[in-house]
Parts: C-alpha cells; structure tokens; sequence
C-alpha cells in the first residue's frame, strides 16, 4: 500500500531523479554548445523555451492519467479540438481572446470529462477508450471545419506570440512551470489530490476507505483535457494560426513527448506515483536533446530512434532500480 | 523547487556564451537556405537548381534542407534550427501561408532576407517577396485546355494537394472561375484535396474512379502526386475516354502522355524558382533592395508576386521542354535584375 | 462462441448487398478490384494486432515495422541491386526480428507492452528515417510493381495471395500448434497457464515475432501497391489495426480471437470506406466512424462479458 514506509521513502526518490535530470540538463547543455553550432544563441534559446513550454503541458497532461493507473491517448485530438473551437469563435464570432480561451479549455474539460465518463460506467480500459475517441474527436473535427485553418486572428492574440523576455526566454514556458505547480501543490496537500494518487496505487483499498475512485478518474481525464486545450492554445499562439494538422494526424505527435516526460520523470504506469518537479525536468530535457540532435548536422533523422531509446532505457532503468530496491511496482 | 537552481546556472553559463553566437552572424559572405515544406519529388529540383545558381553567381552556400515529414511543426524546427546555425538568406515554401508567418518574421528580424518560393505567405508578412507560379493563371489556363478537350461540356473532378499549402484553395478559385465561364455547360463535380502523398492519392483516387468513372468527362490534378496516380489508374483501365491534364513533370505522367492517356500537364518551373531565387536573396543579403515601382502581380493572396511561369506540356514537346525551362530561367533572371533590382 | 461472426457476416452481406444496388458501378470488375486490393492490406494488419492481443498484449509499433521493412525491401532491391525473392526473405526476417526484440524486451524484462512498444514504434520510425532520408525508393524489381497491380483472375487481385496463404498460416498455428495454443493459454489466464507448465516468456515473444512478421509482409504488400518504397507506410495503420480485431469480437484481455470474426470486420470497415466515397460523403468522416464503431464494439462486448474492476493491461 502506498502510505507507510514508500511514501517515507518518496521524496528521497524524487530528489534523487530531480537531482539526476538536473546534471543530464546541465551536461547535455554544455555538450551541445560545444557539439552543435548555434545551440548558445539567444534565438535557439527562445525556440527551445517555447518548445519546451509545450512539452511540459503534455507531459503534465499524461501524468496526471497515469497517477490513476490509465492512459490518454486523445490528448493530441482534444488539444487541437479545442484551439480550433476558440478560433472559430474568434474569427466568425468576434468574441474576445479571452472569453475564446476559457471556452476552449472548457471544451477540453468537456471531452476529457467524457473519456472518464465512458472509462468508469461502461467499464472499459482508457486505452481503447481513449484510443476511439481520438478517433471521433480528431475527425469530427476535421469534418466539423472542412479541414480548414483557422487564420483570421485578432492581433492582440497575435501578439502573445512575440514577447519574448531577455532575448532568450519565452513567457509560455513560466506559464507551464506555473501551471505544474498548480498541480503539483494539488497533488500533494489537497485531499482531491491525495484521493487521485490513492485511487492509482490501490483502486480496491482507495474504495474501502472512503475514496470515489469513479469520480477521480473522471477528474483526472478532464484534467487533461483542460491541459490539453492548453497547449493547443499556446501552440496556436506560436503560429498565429490554428492549423488543424499541427499536431499530425489524429494529433498523434503529441504521444510521444507526452509519455516521455512522466516516465523519464518517475511517474509509475501503474499508478500512484506522480511527482511534477521531475516530469518537468524530464520534458525540459527531451526538448533540449530533440532541439540540440536537430542542430547537429547528422542529429535530424536519429532524433526519432534517440528519443525511442531513451524512453526504453528508462523504463529499464526503473524496473532495475525498483527490482533492487525490492518493491514491488510494475512499470 | 529544485528545478529553478538548474536554471539559474543554466542562465549564469548562458551569457558567458552568448557572445560566440552574435559575433558569427556578422559574417558577410551568404549562406542560403533553400526549405521545402516536407519530402516530396518537386522540391528535390531545387536542390540542383541552388548548386548551379551557387556555381554561376559565386555564392558562398547554398543548402537544400527539408524536414523529415510534410508537417508544420517539422518545418517550423527546421527552420529554427537553421536560424541558429548563421544561414543569413531563405527560400522557404510556406508549411502553411499563415502559421509560418512568425517563424518568418523571426528570421527577418534577425536580419535574414526571406523570400517564399513556389507558394506565397498570405500578406502581410515580413517575406521581401513571393517568387511562385501564378496559379490564379496556371490553374485557370489549364482548366480551359481541359474543357477545349471535353469538347466543351461535361463533368470535371479536381485532384488536389494539401489544405495547408497555400496554393490549394487559389487553385480550386481559379478552376471554378473558368468552369463558370461555361455557363453550366461543364460542372465541377468535386474537389478532392489532401491527396499528395501516394497511399491517400491510391486509396482515394482508385476508389473515387472506381465507383464515378463513368460519371466524369475529365480530370483536372494540381498536384505531383495525384498526377502520376491518376494517369496510371487511367493506364490500368485502359481509358481514353476522360481526359486529363495534369501537373508538373513525372516520369511516369511524361509516359502516360506519349502514350494518350493524358492530354498534357502544366510545369512549373521549379529550376528558375531555385536559380533566380538565388540570386536574388544574394543580392538582397548583401545590400540591394526591391524596387518600389516593380511589376509586381498581385495574385496568390500575396500583393508582391513575381510569377515563375508554366510551360504547357503535350506530347509535341515533350522532348525539349526543359531547354524552354532553361530559357524562361535567363528570361526572368535579366527582367529581375532590369525591373525589380536597385543596387547601390 | 461461433455465433459471434454470424452477426458480422450478415452485415457485412447486406452491406454489400445495399451498396451494390444503389451503386451499379460497385459491382463492376475494377471497383470489386480495387475493394478486395484495400481489403488484402488491411486483413494483414489486422491480423497482425489480432495476434498480440491474443497473448493479452498490443503491438503499438505494427505501423513503424511495416515502415521500416517496407523501405528496406525496397532498398535492397534500388541500392543493393537484389532481386525481388531474396529481399522478401528479408523483409520477413527483419519483421520477425523486429518483433522478437518487442517480445524479448517485454517477457524478460517484465515491462509494459505499452510502452515497450511505443520506444520501439519510435525506434524503427528513426530508423527507417536514416536510411531512407525520407525519400522513397524509387528503383525497385519490376515483378514486385506488376504483382501490386496485377489480377489474379478477373477482380481478384494478386495482392490477395499474401494475405490467404497468411490467414491459413495464422490459424494453423493458433488452433492446431502447441505454440498456438499456448498462446491462447496465456492470454486467456497468465497465471494457470504458467502452473500447467507452460512457458510464458515464449507465448509472448512467439506471439510479438508472429506480429512484426505480419507487419513486415503488409509493408511489403503496400510497396508492391504503391510501387515505390515511401517511408510513410505504416504511418496511419495504428487505429485500423485495433479496429478490426476489436469489432471483430477479439477480447482486449486476451486469450479469445476470431480469425473469421476480424477478417469480417476488416470487410465492414472497407465496405465503409469505400461506401463514403460512392455516395460522395465527406472522405473525412472514416475517422470518425471508426472509432465510433470501436467504442460501440468494445461497449458491446463488455455487455457480453464480464470484466473485473480496475484491471489493467500488462
């Protein structure tokens, strides 16, 4: 069970990885400065930001499933469901920036609310679960708007996407981290978030002791939804335009910085397990190698293979380091 | 949180070496990045096309770079990647004519030339100008020829490219403009886009001609691919009954010409495109300007247009189209330097 | 159990049926001809999913390892020259290594086949990205283009033979080999099959090498169709490849397929996709109507048996 001596032993764990992911970030960063040309320059520093800034939402998204024990693989399909929504309503409705953005995210709450919902009452795996509804969502969508971009956007919303702070830091990125501790604040001293990590560690016992798992999975896939709107919103930001397939088909690109960042940061598949500080850092990461391969002249087509591999390393990684520490989670 | 002591040393070893980068962009001699949108055959002409221009006009580089799919955010990487890596001139064919606006502006502002090759960014935009073909003309003219061949009337399908390239929707306006002019007598019976990667053109194309073959009079593809899967669905039932005009130059539609399956296509002139764009971001780069009272188009939703013409390919010149290509290419060269260039 | 693909054969019939008199032009040889060439593909992936989810897994990677195996079919045969039996060979090999290294990583190392095989999908996507720098293989033996394109008799398709003598394959295997059956065992309760001495490890690799050798051949059979070795096969066959089995009655936790029951649903599925473009419905609505079907199809069969609370996919 997760409360007793493993949660004891938690936080050590995660200082550990975090401290891990810190010195990775630290030496991938000199390496590539030397390595790849231009990987210092302000410019690529501001590109890495915000690129970064997307991957940490991702990350968060699929972390935040993953505590209850599911997966999400509709996160991409919601994303750009979602950022279209609001730039309809911004280009033929005329409403406000704003108003588009909180209905956007609530549109993303809305469909993730209905993945738990189908999860918990008809009693299926959130995997097929959700790998259907990426289905639906991504082509209704594209039925829904002929395919068609959304390009006639107010300027004020195009504006975000030009600030930029120092020359090299982009602003979306501290959104991110401000959303993380959000959640990782949730998590860790309210009793919503304490039920969520409760019902993935152990649905059976979280019941009997009071604990709604139904209703926490629910939450937990709205959560991501609304996440998900998030980064479609502040990907849409960054091109001044809502492109339907700017997340691939069926928003599959998504998937795999999204489950990068919570495995490479200690998340467990099996739930229970859920710490922020390090799935940032993991996203952060991944960006930093996908963005410095890319730099290199060899680095553009192995950045696939690369990131395939370092999710494999790392999942062995944990099941080496869990079989010796002699617990008994599944990875 | 742990993570904001990494970043603060992160920060620290930043600008110890930020001065390495901005000394390096001071570098004058150019370095030309030529960016197609994703894999695809008739961006791969440019790659010779830049070494020859690189050649004739002794340009420092000229790289050929394409993402590794057709994909905005694969572009939108590669584009940012070359940023940092001091290529001071772009051509780029816009991943999409809006969203790649602002990665543009981020290159201009840095302080390289951008002009849009083959396809135009929607205005405003930061690119000096757009250097394509004119396709609310090439689409247009090559949906009359189709209809002289139908003899008239009929019912056309439209075989196009992708959503997001910019040249889709202007093609499909152009292609209605002229059927319109028919007064009814030739209707477009649809348009079927996405359709430039090969397993959508096979799946959709096939099934599309299996099930309405019988119903259609002509088939009109303005795009590379959909070309070469309808002239050889065409060749496998043995019709000669639709006609057909396609785009650009695959070996396999060439065939399909002589042997009468299809009536012509339009080529684009990929080379001058590549060779002429060359040339002028060099010149751009190294100090001269456009002139304000250039003869720019205004079509392809951009109001600075220099059109790279078409060359209409039948089986009659099927052999020395490339050597008119060639011409077209000194043609625009001398207009550009003439009627579009002030240097100092 | 029989009575499962009863339900799916009569749809599937009347689907035919209704398409054909309100289309004419269905029935004619090449519409038929182009029908059975998108069926002969997708009941190869089909099958290929089909076999992991009997050992009570899933095979994320299908897609990169039609990909990779397709591109280095049809580079062996543009850059080395080869002709096309010896390439076939390795195609099938590299699928099956392909597949044994998802296995291995899986059974010995006790991990997730979820995200073993979303490493690997990303992997051999990387892969097949080196050695082709996205640019198809143009160059490849003339019989495999001519085979992609060629009919048997009439609107049979010669690309349909790959996908028969793989069908009869697979179930001989499944219901007449001991690994076969051991595969089932193992799907169906991991945990009794282990106490009746039968070795997990190797239903799961077993099972994952059938897969990649069954991806491998479909990215082969798409090459032939297509004509050209292009990297991007393989890039949409995820949904596809779990749709089929699921509306064909396999059970997501394993242990229960049916060959019939998949090949049928595959048949649906085209007859949909097909069915969209001959009443000149938006092309657009196939993903939509596909993961409806799933949904509706995984409802159904949760209906029909019964799932313990809160179990998870190993």
């Amino acid at each position: 069970m997760a409360v007793g001596p493993s949660s004891r032993r938690q936080p050590n764990e995660e200082a550990s990885t975090a401290l891990g992911l810190t010195l990775l970030i630290a030496l991938a960063f000199v390496v590539f400065s030397w390595a790849a040309a231009g990987f210092s320059s302000p410019y690529n520093l501001y590109a890495l930001t915000r690129t970064a800034a997307l991957n940490v939402l991702l990350g968060l998204a699929m972390m935040v499933v993953i505590a209850t024990g599911g997966l999400d693989l509709s996160i991409g399909a919601i994303g750009i469901a979602s950022a279209m929504f609001a730039g309809y309503l911004m280009q033929d409705f005329r409403l406000h920036m704003m108003i588009a953005i909180v209905a956007a995210l609530c549109f993303g709450g809305a469909l993730g609310f209905c993945n738990g919902f189908v999860v918990v009452f008809a009693r299926v795996h959130s995997f097929i679960v959700t790998l259907a509804s990426m289905s639906i969502i991504f082509g209704a969508m594209i039925v829904l708007t002929k395919a068609e971009s959304v390009r006639d956007l107010p300027p004020a919303f195009l504006a975000l996407g030009k600030i930029r702070w120092f020359g090299y830091l982009s602003p979306m990125l501290m959104v991110s981290v401000a959303i993380g501790a959000l959640i990782a604040i949730m998590l860790r001293w309210t009793d919503l978030g304490r039920e969520i990590l409760a019902s993935g560690a152990n649905s059976r016992a979280a019941t009997l002791s009071g604990v709604r798992v139904g209703n926490r999975i629910i939450t937990v896939h709205a959560l991501s939804g609304i996440l998900a709107a998030i980064a479609g919103i502040m990907l849409s930001i960054r091109n001044g335009a809502m492109v339907p397939s700017m997340a691939g088909n069926l928003g599959q690109e998504w998937l795999l910085p999204a489950f990068l960042a919570p495995v490479l940061g200690g998340t467990l598949l099996s739930g229970g397990r859920a710490w922020v500080v390090t799935t940032v850092l993991a996203a952060f990461l991944v960006t930093e190698l996908t963005n410095g391969m890319l730099l290199m002249s060899i680095g553009e087509f192995w950045v696939q293979f690369a990131l395939g591999s370092v999710l494999l390393l790392a999942v062995l990684l944990e099941k080496g380091r869990s079989t010796l520490m002699g617990t008994v989670e599944g990875v | 949180m742990k993570g904001s002591k990494a970043f603060s040393t992160i920060i620290g070893a930043l600008f110890a070496v930020v001065g390495m980068s901005t000394a390096a962009l001071a570098d004058p001699s150019t370095r030309i990045g030529i960016v197609a949108p994703g894999p695809h055959p008739y961006f791969t002409q440019w790659e010779s096309a830049g070494q020859q221009a690189a050649k004739d006009f002794n340009i420092g580089v000229v790289d050929y770079r394409v993402p590794n799919k057709w994909e905005l955010a694969a572009h939108n990487a590669l584009l940012e990647s070359m940023a940092s890596q001091n290529y001071n001139a772009f051509l780029i064919f816009p991943g999409d004519p809006v969203a790649t606006r602002p990665t543009v502006a981020d290159l201009v502002g840095m302080g390289a030339p951008v002009i849009s090759l083959a396809g135009c960014l929607q205005d405003p935009s930061d690119a000096s100008f757009c250097f394509a073909t004119d396709n609310t003309v090439a689409a247009y003219e090559a949906a009359k020829l189709l209809i002289k061949e139908m003899g008239g009337k009929g019912k056309i399908v439209h075989f196009a490219g992708f959503l997001t390239d910019p040249n889709t929707k202007v093609r499909i306006d152009a292609i209605a403009r002229a059927v319109a002019e028919t007064n009814g007598a030739v209707t477009v019976v649809d348009n079927i886009t996405d359709l430039d990667v090969p397993e959508a053109a096979q799946d959709k194309i096939n099934a599309f001609l299996a099930t309405q073959g019988s119903n259609i009079d002509g088939i009109i593809t303005t795009a590379w691919i959909p070309s070469v899967v309808a002239a050889t669905a065409l060749r496998k039932i043995g019709d000669k009954r639709i006609k057909m005009i396609g785009l650009d130059n695959d070996d396999l539609l060439m065939a399909a010409i002589t042997d009468g399956y299809v009536s012509g296509t339009v080529v684009e002139n990929a080379f001058a495109q590549a060779y002429v764009g060359s040339f002028a971001v060099d010149k751009l780069h190294t100090g001269c300007t456009l002139r304000s009272d250039a003869p720019w188009k205004n079509a392809n939703r951009s109001a600075k247009l220099m059109d790279s013409g078409t060359v209409y390919v039948t089986a009659a010149n099927l052999d020395t189209y490339h050597d008119i290509q060639k011409e077209k290419a000194k043609e625009l060269l001398t207009s550009f330097k003439s009627n579009y260039l002030k240097c100092p | 159990m029989r009575q499962e693909w009863l339900g799916l054969a009569v749809i599937a019939v009347l689907g035919f049926i209704i398409m054909a008199s309100l289309r004419p032009a269905f029935l004619t040889p090449f519409n038929l001809f182009v029908l059975l060439s998108t069926f002969a593909l997708a009941a190869l992936i089909a099958l290929g999913q089909m076999i992991t989810l009997a050992v009570g897994q899933l095979n994320l990677s299908l897609g990169s390892i039609g990909g990779l195996v397709a591109v280095s079919f049809a580079g062996m045969m543009d850059v080395w020259h080869w002709s096309a039996a010896p390439s076939f060979v390795a195609g099938l090999a590299l699928g099956a290594l392909a597949g044994a290294l998802n296995g291995i990583l899986i059974a010995q190392f006790q991990l997730s086949a979820f995200i073993v095989t979303l490493a690997t999908l990303a992997m051999f996507k990387g892969l097949n990205l080196a050695l082709t720098k996205a640019q198809p293989f143009y160059d490849i033996d003339k019989i495999v283009s001519t085979f992609g394109n060629a009919s048997l008799i009439g609107p049979i398709p010669a690309v349909l033979i790959p996908t028969v003598i793989a069908t009869a394959v697979v179930a001989y295997i499944l219901y007449r080999l001991p690994a076969g059956r051991q595969i089932l065992a193992v799907g169906g309760n991991s945990s009794a099959s282990e106490l009746s001495g039968i070795s997990i490890k190797r239903a799961i690799v077993t099972a994952h090498v059938m897969s990649g050798v069954l991806a491998g051949l479909a990215g082969m059979v798409a090459v032939a169709r297509l004509q050209l070795g292009q990297p991007t096969i393989g890039e949409d066959w995820l949904i596809s490849s779990f749709a089929a089995p699921v509306i064909g009655g396999v059970a997501l936790t394993g242990g229960h397929v049916s060959i019939v029951g998949t090949l049928l649903a595959v048949v649906i599925v085209a007859l949909i996709t097909q069915g969209l473009v001959l009443f000149t419905i938006d092309p657009f609505y196939v993903q939509l109507v596909l993961g409806g079907l799933i949904l509706l199809a995984v409802g159904l069969n949760s209906l029909r048996s019964l799932l313990p609370v809160g179990y998870s996919l190993p």
